[in-house]
């Protein structure tokens, strides 16, 4: 039943996200706490004709810029950028975080650690502040944030010293992951109180017993919630038209786009094109050379690929649904996975992220 | 005090005497018993009482007076015992014996025995106890001997008089946290000892220190985990569940005897023995992958300890434990890490309530839309959703928390929003329609599209339980609308007449829209439900249940605004089978006129355009026309009225008098009622002619007759729209003419 309703859902998401609904007042009303509240937020409303901010909060967006080569290693640590790209990250959306502060990492970094260690051994007490088995680093990443409303990246990495080692060996990363923004709805930034910090991307690599325990000690400190981020079929065909776009600059070698079709058993389909195929093809869709990429442009590519493998193979793909894309600059699968292979187009790909991460914010 | 254990005292001779008595026979008994006492009374004046020359015995006994063969020891430690552990000590015994017992002065032996049998009757003074623990430090007396007087005190803590002078020996009782056989009676004192400023880093590294010596003992770490209480960032643990049972109890000694004496005393002092942990009770311990609808625990946040909160003092909401200690202590209390904590404890949603900061509500917003998203509209990864049960429960308990606040959250609206566009109509439905009703008012630009297009959808094409659930639910929220409004236009001091040029009337301008939407709305709804549903009497009365609310807006609720009712739920009701929704319907119109005449006089005497409409007022007229005509003028069909029907076509109906089908004495609703009254009236008549009871005299018993049988409605109704020439002739039109246009 529940997946049903799933379906319906997004469709419902998109066609409501239509409206345009500004969002100066979404996180005005908190609860009702007065006649007088309510009353002002009918009026506003009327005045503005909003409607009442609670719909969809954010709109999808139907027109996307190209994406457009920059040199990040410029402006961010390149041994911090090496952390990011050529790993796979598991996606999760994160409600704004209370009273984070960029300052106090020192301070999480021993917090968590002494969680974590607590946590493994059920019924030991934990001194904060102690050497313990586990090492916390909390560290800022300095330049990927895009406006001044995006808070700055944070990088986390948990390690861990060997059972047997010695004790000057180098400790051994066990799990690491990044809560960031990048170019945030700027009204939906802007309308939170200044104790929040929003940073609604977080992408881990690691055992998911630590994951969890990361993040039941982020949600114990600062009051947030976590929920999986999954990336849609809409999303993953922007994805795709997204590297495609980069082809001239960078070869992306190829373009590999996986369908699951609903057939008993399910079938899936893996279909590879060569870079200079695709790259035509989109070409040809592509309406004008502007800056901006529109939804339209990105179903008629995909539109395009269908037929053409219908024309071959009498399967429609469309019947399926997309749950993968890869090319040489990077891979995204159905289940939010991310892989950035190349630093250079890294803040178009984590934009993207950052709107779905949005899009799932409760309030 | 010196009179209490007289008293006592005498209590416990007579006690002791009545052994005796009972040997004797009992005709011999009273005559005894008044000499006895009289002559007990003699002696005890004379030589002073037995007991209290026990105590000054103790209090001034040497130290080494020999034990072995001892009669004056002997004699008053019996008698002690016996009142020990028959009644109970008074304070200064405990005082005394106490004082005798660790002082070692007759031996640890005796000291055993003397612990044995120290049952308060009362209270214990804490002095008492502080001497007592001033005496272990001086480190003559027995391991075993400490262990028991360390039980004792846990067992008798509740009737500790006061614990400030304890507590300022927290640290002198801490040292012997080390003594291995000691420590787990030392940690539950401290634990019940403990204050935030007892907690310091040393004490804590010291029981980590014996910790890593001792292994996890459950004592440690419960004293732990209520250090991380008052100083999360100081210590961290998770407590495994077999360990969350709390202390162990150790009052196997004196529980018999302190439950007797406890009982004898008639419960003056209830000491509650079983001192437990205020865990969280893991009743839900089924483990969920996604945990999204498990309640967080409350407990302290490390940042907000970190700096400025330490130096005043604060109170954390887990450690609240009455609404009189949470009114006391409302100006320093500090908020859960967790917002979404709030929701499990009545007395943090009493703090909730009282608290203005927004981005506390933001804070909870924020979890209980998360919350509520990943279960029922994300679904998250693992596909089904859980079972159903632990919504229920969860939506319950939002619904218990909103009913509390009388108010509904913005998450939860936002979430209905949405979710009422995938709703089955059955999912939990009872908590789903009762969380819309809760929801605030809406602006009329946007009802329709966030409310009336999901909700319609699902009304059409669904049971008739639903709609009447609906149908509930829409008046539900109306009055909760009405009643936010009620009370808040008066606190806002708004002018209910309308004053067209202050920003404050545009507010009731607005909110009038949105009413006026809402009652439009389900006016439409009843109309069409009704007609699908054949105008089932259910549906009709739960639509009769909203229009009951919506005649009274005005006087009920001061709001200027008065709606009728369209003509597809005036009719079926008119000529509804059941006498019930005739009697309401009229009830209704009764309370329609209430208000439009009151608003009108409103109107008169403050001279202001009048804002309720022309229409309205003439629609009612039709309607009340219409109902007298009908009702008790036995005239339908004709040119000019509401419902006009072809006299062809009513000739062909072949039905005799078509006019009067629906009169009172013919109407099917009241069918029963005018048989009943043609039986009472000509009871020899067999052939039953209805109407022979529309004739002057009959006629109006016959209306006596129907206000006895309960039709208040009607009653209302009549009293106030017809006059009595009316009632009586045929012809009277008159009086049926409302006051208003």
């Amino acid at each position: 039943m529940f997946k049903i309703h799933f379906r319906f859902f997004s469709v419902m998401e998109e066609r409501s996200s239509i409206v345009k609904t500004p969002l100066n007042n979404v996180l005005a009303q908190r609860r009702s706490n007065s006649y007088r509240r309510s009353m002002r937020s009918c009026v506003e409303a009327t005045n503005l004709g909003y409607t009442s901010g609670h719909l969809t909060a954010l709109r999808i967006p139907r027109s996307r810029r190209t994406p457009k080569s920059r040199d990040i290693t410029k402006q961010v640590d390149p041994d911090q950028v090496a952390l990011l790209v050529t790993k796979e990250w598991e996606l999760s959306y994160v409600t704004p975080l209370y009273q984070f502060r960029h300052t106090q990492l020192k301070s999480y970094s021993k917090h968590l650690s002494a969680f974590i260690v607590s946590e493994k051994q059920q019924g030991l007490a934990i001194e904060v502040g102690q050497e313990l088995g586990f090492k916390v680093n909390f560290s800022v990443v300095l330049g990927l944030a895009e406006t001044d409303e995006d808070a700055e990246t944070v990088f986390i990495q948990i390690l861990s010293r060997q059972a047997f080692a010695a004790k000057d060996d180098a400790q051994k990363v066990v799990w690491s992951g990044w809560l960031t923004c990048v170019n945030g709805d700027l009204e939906y930034l802007r309308s939170l109180p200044s104790e929040f910090v929003s940073l609604p991307l977080l992408c881990t690599r690691g055992p998911e017993s630590l994951t969890v325990l990361v993040k039941s000690w982020f949600e114990k400190t600062f009051d947030c919630c976590f929920g999986p981020l999954g990336i849609n079929s809409a999303n993953l065909q922007w994805l795709a038209a997204l590297w495609i776009g980069c082809h001239p600059n960078i070869n992306i070698q190829y373009l590999k786009l996986v369908w699951t079709l609903p057939t008993l058993p399910p079938m899936d389909v893996k279909y590879t094109i060569h870079p200079q195929d695709a790259w035509e093809l989109w070409h040809s869709v592509r309406q004008d050379d502007t800056t901006d990429v529109s939804i339209e442009e990105v179903t008629r590519f995909i539109k395009g690929l269908q037929s053409h493998f219908f024309r071959h193979f009498r399967i429609e793909l469309s019947a399926g649904s997309l749950m993968q894309v890869s090319t040489a600059l990077g891979s995204s699968h159905h289940s939010g996975k991310i892989k950035i292979a190349s630093p250079t187009y890294i803040t178009t790909i984590l934009q993207l992220l950052t709107e779905c991460a949005l899009l799932k914010m409760p309030i | 005090m010196e009179l209490a254990m007289s008293k006592s005292s005498n209590l416990t001779r007579t006690d002791l005497d009545s052994s005796f008595e009972s040997q004797l026979s009992v005709s011999s008994r009273t005559s005894c018993r008044s000499l006895r006492l009289a002559e007990k009374e003699r002696r005890k004046n004379q030589t002073g009482d037995p007991f209290v020359l026990a105590l000054k015995y103790f209090s001034e006994v040497k130290a080494g007076t020999p034990r072995a063969g001892n009669d004056v020891l002997k004699r008053n430690l019996v008698l002690v015992e016996r009142v020990g552990l028959s009644r109970g000590l008074p304070p200064e015994a405990i005082s005394v014996m106490l004082d005798f017992a660790m002082s070692l002065c007759m031996g640890g032996v005796m000291c055993v025995r003397v612990l044995k049998f120290l049952i308060p009757a009362t209270v214990v003074p804490q002095e008492a106890v502080v001497r007592a623990v001033s005496w272990l430090c001086v480190g003559k007396i027995a391991i075993s001997t400490q262990v028991l007087f360390l039980r004792w005190v846990l067992t008798v803590f509740d009737m500790i008089d006061s614990k400030d002078h304890l507590r300022a020996i927290y640290g002198f009782i801490f040292s012997f946290v080390t003594e291995e056989n000691l420590s787990p009676y030392i940690c539950h004192l401290l634990y019940l000892l403990t204050r935030r400023e007892s907690v310091r880093p040393f004490r804590v590294r010291k029981l980590l220190d014996l910790q890593t010596k001792m292994g996890r003992q459950p004592f440690l770490l419960h004293l732990l985990s209520l250090y991380k209480v008052f100083y999360p960032e100081l210590v961290t643990l998770s407590l495994p569940s077999r360990m969350r049972s709390g202390f162990k109890i150790h009052n196997s000694t004196w529980k018999v005897a302190l439950c007797a004496v406890q009982k004898r005393n008639s419960g003056q002092v209830s000491s509650d023995i079983s001192l437990s942990l205020g865990l969280k009770d893991e009743t839900n311990s089924r483990k969920r992958k996604f945990h999204h609808l498990e309640l967080p625990s409350l407990s302290s946040s490390i940042q907000s300890n970190s700096s400025s909160s330490r130096s005043r003092k604060v109170l954390s909401l887990e450690q609240l434990h009455s609404f009189p200690h949470l009114l006391d202590n409302l100006h320093c209390i500090e908020l859960p890490s967790q917002m979404g904590s709030l929701l499990g404890s009545s007395l943090a949603l009493c703090y909730l309530d009282y608290v203005q900061d927004d981005s506390v509500f933001l804070r909870l917003n924020f979890w209980l839309g998360h919350a509520l998203h990943e279960e029922f509209l994300y679904c998250s990864r693992d596909g089904s959703s859980g079972s159903s049960s632990e919504a229920l429960h969860f939506l319950n308990r939002l619904l218990s928390t909103q009913h509390f606040l009388q108010e509904g959250f913005s998450s939860t609206e936002g979430f209905l929003y949405k979710f009422l566009n995938v709703w089955d109509g059955s999912l939990l439905r009872p908590q789903i329609l009762g969380l819309l009703s809760d929801i605030p008012v809406v602006p009329s630009s946007c009802i329709s599209q966030l409310l009336f297009e999901p909700l319609m959808q699902l009304f059409f094409t669904s049971t008739l339980f639903f709609k009447c659930s609906v149908i509930d639910c829409l008046n539900n929220m109306l009055l909760k609308w009405l009643t936010w409004h009620s009370v808040y236009a008066l606190e806002d001091g708004l002018d209910i007449s309308l004053n067209r040029h202050t920003p404050m009337n545009m507010t009731l301008s607005g909110f009038m829209d949105s009413v006026m939407e809402l009652v439009r709305f389900v006016g439409r709804l009843a109309t069409v439900g009704l007609q699908l549903e054949g105008c089932h009497s259910l549906l009709l009365s739960f639509i009769l249940d909203f229009y009951e609310t919506v005649c009274d807006m005005f006087l009920k609720y001061g709001l200027p605004l008065v709606v009728m009712p369209p003509a597809g739920v005036f009719y079926p009701a008119l000529f509804a089978t059941d006498p019930v929704s005739v009697d309401r319907l009229s009830y209704i119109m009764y309370r329609y006129k209430k208000n439009l005449t009151s608003a009108k006089c409103q109107q008169q005497e403050t001279k202001q355009a009048f804002h309720i409409s022309r229409q309205t007022c003439q629609e009612f007229n039709h309607y009340l026309l219409f109902m007298v005509n009908c009702l008790w003028n036995s005239k339908m069909f004709l040119p000019g009225m509401a419902i006009e029907v072809d006299q062809e076509l009513l000739v062909l109906s072949k039905v005799p008098e078509p006019w009067t089908s629906f009169d009172l004495n013919h109407h099917p609703a009241f069918l029963g009622c005018a048989l009943d009254f043609h039986h009472k009236c000509w009871p020899e008549r067999k052939d039953i002619d209805f109407n022979s009871i529309k004739v002057a005299k009959p006629w109006n018993w016959y209306m006596e007759f129907l206000f006895s049988q309960g039709f208040q409605g009607l009653q209302q109704f009549a009293q106030s729209s017809i006059n009595r020439r009316s009632v009586a002739g045929i012809s009277g039109q008159r009086g049926s003419q409302p006051t208003s246009r």
